[in-house]
């Protein structure tokens, strides 16, 4: 049997983004619903058990330490769930989206649909969720999302093909070793040199 | 494509011989192990002596990870013809069958093993995986508590079981199992630290100021659990925040909170080569 405690399980993995948003605005939000939210980077949490609290707020304070340094804003949260065929959203998803959702009323909650997953990305694969009333409500995903889904479709290919996977350091990583960047500024570098 | 030895410029043996340091630590980096194992396999099998079994279980398994069930059918072949009649390489075959989610094949597959040596835990741990795959929790769990009550000592098993229960936000009988853990393994620091975690998540004052204890003990255990140290930091400041604790509680815990805020500090001035973000 496969100790997990030892290492992150590639089959296993459930990479948790959170969207940092860049407001395209300078103005306080006073009327954020005609401003187009743009999210321009993610960071992977944790592979694991989801389940527990006191890592995710130490995530979500360090990280939300870092977007003020550098004018973001926590604009959603992003999970894959450890079964391919479970996309739905859980009670963690909804209570991680929930509490980002109290500082940014905009957030939008993601999950991926595994099983649609394929290593040329020819299609989005997310589902994206707005809290309503305390509801999560799905919206149309479409390429139309994005901003720009071909230059997307092209990169993220040519990262899969490259395996870039294998050096993605995610929040676990770095609480096992302080050396391991969870902005992932290599990764960073290769989708800058790849558009 | 190049092969693993041209392109990493490594020999048959040191290929061999990270084969057995990866068995050995347990990784499941299951694309290298392809990579690396199946080149070993074709190019180098008649250097490889009895080391080539281990290598087909390993590299078997690591196949059925990647989807590369040509590789993993080549593998299973082999061990069969080498050993007929194994239940080892039985499970290894209801293993396939379960990465090609013909479920209930393999589940009659661990049957036939069961019938044969009801002892066999391998082949009971697998039937629960295998609910666990179909997201049957409830079973799962079911099952795995049964197990347990007959084989008490399953380090393995209590650990999945707290992983269950944890999913399920169950977090007091998650916590029971980490106790039994604890128990057996006093010295332990990664199971105080999440015993720590569980306590913490269900919240309440007892529980913060247990869920602190634990994460200070796993720091004693292993001063450089990062984990624990972040921990310790948390309930002591959520303990001194609290409207529910007296003077002298809020000032312990603040020194606590203080402590452990230099600590982490500390971590990271000593590992900032480029800036580390956030702290």
């Amino acid at each position: 049997m496969y100790n997990r405690n030892v290492s992150p399980s590639a089959k296993k993995s459930q990479p948790k983004l959170e969207w940092r948003s860049e407001h395209t605005s300078k103005e306080k939000k006073k009327d954020s619903h005609s401003i187009p939210i743009l999210c321009v980077d993610c960071i992977p949490l944790f592979h694991g058990t989801l389940a527990l609290a006191p890592m995710l707020e130490v995530a979500l304070t360090l990280i939300d330490t870092w977007c003020k340094e550098n004018k973001y804003v926590i604009a959603g949260y992003y999970q894959a769930n450890e079964r391919t065929k479970d996309f739905r959203p859980n009670q963690v998803a909804e209570k991680v989206g929930a509490r980002i959702a109290e500082n940014f009323s905009e957030a939008a909650m993601i999950m991926v649909d595994s099983t649609r997953f394929t290593m040329g990305c020819y299609e989005p694969i997310l589902a994206i969720y707005d809290h309503h009333e305390n509801k999560w409500k799905c919206r149309d995903c479409n390429v139309d999302s994005f901003e720009d889904w071909c230059e997307a479709q092209k990169i993220t290919s040519a990262l899969l093909e490259g395996r870039s996977y294998e050096s993605l350091i995610d929040f676990d990583n770095h609480l096992d070793d302080l050396r391991n960047d969870w902005t992932n500024p290599e990764i960073n570098k290769s989708v800058l040199h790849l558009c | 494509m190049a092969s693993v030895s041209e392109m990493y410029d490594v020999t048959w043996e040191e290929m061999r011989d990270k084969l057995r340091k990866w068995r050995e630590d347990n990784h499941r980096n299951s694309e290298q192990i392809v990579d690396v194992g199946e080149e070993l396999i074709n190019e180098h099998a008649s250097k490889l002596g009895d080391d080539i079994w281990i290598i087909y279980e390993q590299v078997m398994i690591a196949a059925l990870d990647c989807s590369r069930d040509d590789l993993a059918w080549t593998c299973l072949q082999e061990l069969k013809r080498q050993f007929p009649g194994s239940q080892r390489v039985k499970r290894l075959a209801g293993m396939r069958l379960e990465a090609l989610e013909k479920y209930e094949d393999a589940s009659k597959q661990y049957d036939s093993i069961l019938q044969d040596d009801p002892t066999n835990t391998a082949a009971r741990k697998r039937k629960i995986s295998i609910l666990k795959a179909q997201g049957k929790s409830a079973e799962a769990i079911r099952e795995l508590n049964e197990y347990l009550e007959q084989f008490v000592g399953d380090q393995e098993a209590w650990h999945e079981l707290s992983e269950l229960y944890i999913n399920e936000h169950d977090y007091g009988k998650a916590a029971f199992c980490l106790e039994e853990l604890m128990m057996t393994n006093p010295h332990n620091h990664l199971y105080c630290e999440q015993y720590a975690e569980v306590k913490y998540t269900q919240g309440g004052l007892e529980n913060l100021e247990l869920s602190r204890k634990y994460f200070a003990q796993a720091l004693k255990l292993n001063n450089r659990n990062m984990r624990a140290l972040f921990g310790l930091y948390m309930s002591a400041s959520h303990i001194a925040a609290s409207p529910k604790v007296n003077a002298t509680v809020k000032k312990a815990n603040v020194k606590y909170a203080t402590w452990a805020t230099n600590q982490i500090n500390r971590a990271y001035q000593g590992n900032v080569t480029n800036r580390v973000p956030g702290c």
